[in-house]
C-alpha cells in the first residue's frame, strides 16, 4: 500500500484532519479524542500490529503540542505516523494502552517529558525521571542547576 | 623479589649474608597497598566498555598490581567512575564510596566524569563532574580515554599513595 491508499482507507472510516507524505510515509492528524478508535482501526483492519513509539513535539511558536505515534505493519511492512495537536497548557490525550499494551510505558515516558496527560492510563506514575524535573523537554523548561549553551 | 629492584637505599637495606631487609613501615605498607588495588565492579556508561577492555588480556591491568574486580565495595579500594553520572544515579555512587573501606581512591575517568562532558549544557539531568559527588584522586581526559591513558593514570594513583604519609595530623 502507497500512502494514498492507506490515507483513502482511514479516511472511509474515521475523520482525518490533516495529511502529508513525509519520505513516503503518511503523516495524519487526527482529532484527540479519536486517536483510541484510529489506532484500534489500524490494529485490527488494517494490520498495522506493532507500536513502533510514542513521542511528542513542543511547537511553542504554534502554541502547541504534537504527540506522534508510528505504526508499522509486519505483513505489507508499511508505516504510519499519526499526530495530535494539543493545546500547551492543557494537554490532555486519551490512552491508546488499550489497543496497544507496549503504549503503556511510552506514554508515561511522554508524560514526564512533555507534561501531557494521557486520560483514562492504567498507571499514570512517572518512570524514569527523578521528582522535581517537570516536563524538561518543552523548550522553555528552566532548571537553576543548567547552564545555557554560549553563543557561537 | 621484583618489588626492590632498582630502589634506593634509604628505602631498603639488604644486610649482606642474611635473608632480611629492613625498610620502613611506612614505605612497606604504602607499597603493599599500592601493588594490590582492588577494583570495584562498577561501570556508568560507556567508558565502563574501554574499562573493561583495559581489564581484559590485551592490556591486562593485573600486570600492575589491580588483581581483583572486587564485587562488592566492602572489598574494593578504588572507584573508577566510568561515565556519565546523572541526577539520579548520584546518590548511588555516593553510597557506593561510602561502603567501600578505608583507604579508597577514586577515579574519575573520561570527560563526562571530570566535568560532565558534552553534556554540560543545557541539560537538566547530567551532573557536572564526578567531584560534585565524591572526591576524586585521578582525573583522565578522552572521550572515551584509551586504555594506555587509564593505565597511565592508575599508575600515577600507585605513585600518589607511595607518598601518602601513616600519620596524621589533626585538624
Amino acid at each position: 500500500m502507497n500512502f494514498q491508499e492507506i490515507l483513502e482507507k482511514i479516511k472511509s472510516k474515521h475523520e482525518v484532519l490533516e495529511s502529508k507524505e513525509d519520505l513516503g510515509v503518511l503523516n495524519a492528524y487526527i482529532a484527540p479524542a479519536k486517536i483510541a478508535a484510529v489506532a484500534s482501526f489500524l490494529k485490527e483492519e488494517l494490520g498495522f500490529t506493532q507500536l513502533n513509539f510514542i513521542t511528542a513535539v513542543d511547537l511553542p511558536a504554534n502554541n502547541s503540542l504534537e504527540v506522534v505515534y508510528r505504526f508499522l505493519s509486519y505483513t505489507t511492512a508499511d508505516a504510519v505516523v499519526l499526530k495530535v495537536k494539543l493545546d500547551r497548557a492543557k494537554a490532555a490525550v486519551e490512552t491508546i494502552s488499550g489497543v496497544f499494551q507496549t503504549a503503556d510505558w511510552h506514554e508515561r515516558e511522554t508524560a514526564e517529558m512533555f507534561g501531557i496527560t494521557f486520560l483514562k492510563h492504567p498507571d499514570p506514575n512517572r518512570l524514569i525521571l527523578p521528582d522535581g524535573i517537570e516536563a524538561p523537554l518543552r523548550k522553555d523548561y528552566k532548571n537553576p542547576d543548567m547552564i545555557p549553551l554560549p553563543k557561537a | 623479589m621484583g618489588l626492590m629492584n632498582g630502589l634506593d637505599d634509604k628505602f631498603v637495606k639488604k644486610i649482606p649474608g642474611m635473608p632480611v631487609v629492613i625498610a620502613s613501615a611506612e614505605w612497606a605498607i604504602n607499597a603493599g597497598r599500592s601493588n594490590s588495588i582492588w577494583t570495584l565492579t562498577f561501570g556508568l556508561r560507556c567508558c565502563a566498555m574501554e574499562m573493561m577492555a583495559t581489564g581484559a588480556a590485551k592490556y591486562d591491568w593485573a600486570r600492575f598490581g589491580f588483581e581483583v574486580p572486587a564485587a562488592s565495595p566492602r572489598r574494593a579500594d578504588l572507584m573508577i567512575v566510568a561515565g556519565t553520572i546523572t541526577t539520579k544515579m548520584a546518590p548511588l555512587v555516593k553510597r557506593l564510596y561510602e561502603q567501600m573501606a578505608e583507604p579508597k581512591y577514586v577515579i574519575a575517568m573520561g570527560a563526562c566524569a571530570i566535568s560532565g562532558g558534552p553534556f554540560i549544557y543545557d541539560s537538566y539531568s547530567v551532573i557536572k563532574g564526578a567531584d560534585k559527588v565524591i572526591p576524586v584522586d585521578i582525573y583522565i581526559p578522552g572521550c572515551p580515554p584509551r586504555p594506555e591513558a587509564l593505565l597511565d593514570g592508575m599508575i600515577k594513583l600507585q605513585k600518589k599513595i607511595m607518598k601518602q604519609k601513616l600519620t596524621r595530623v589533626a585538624p
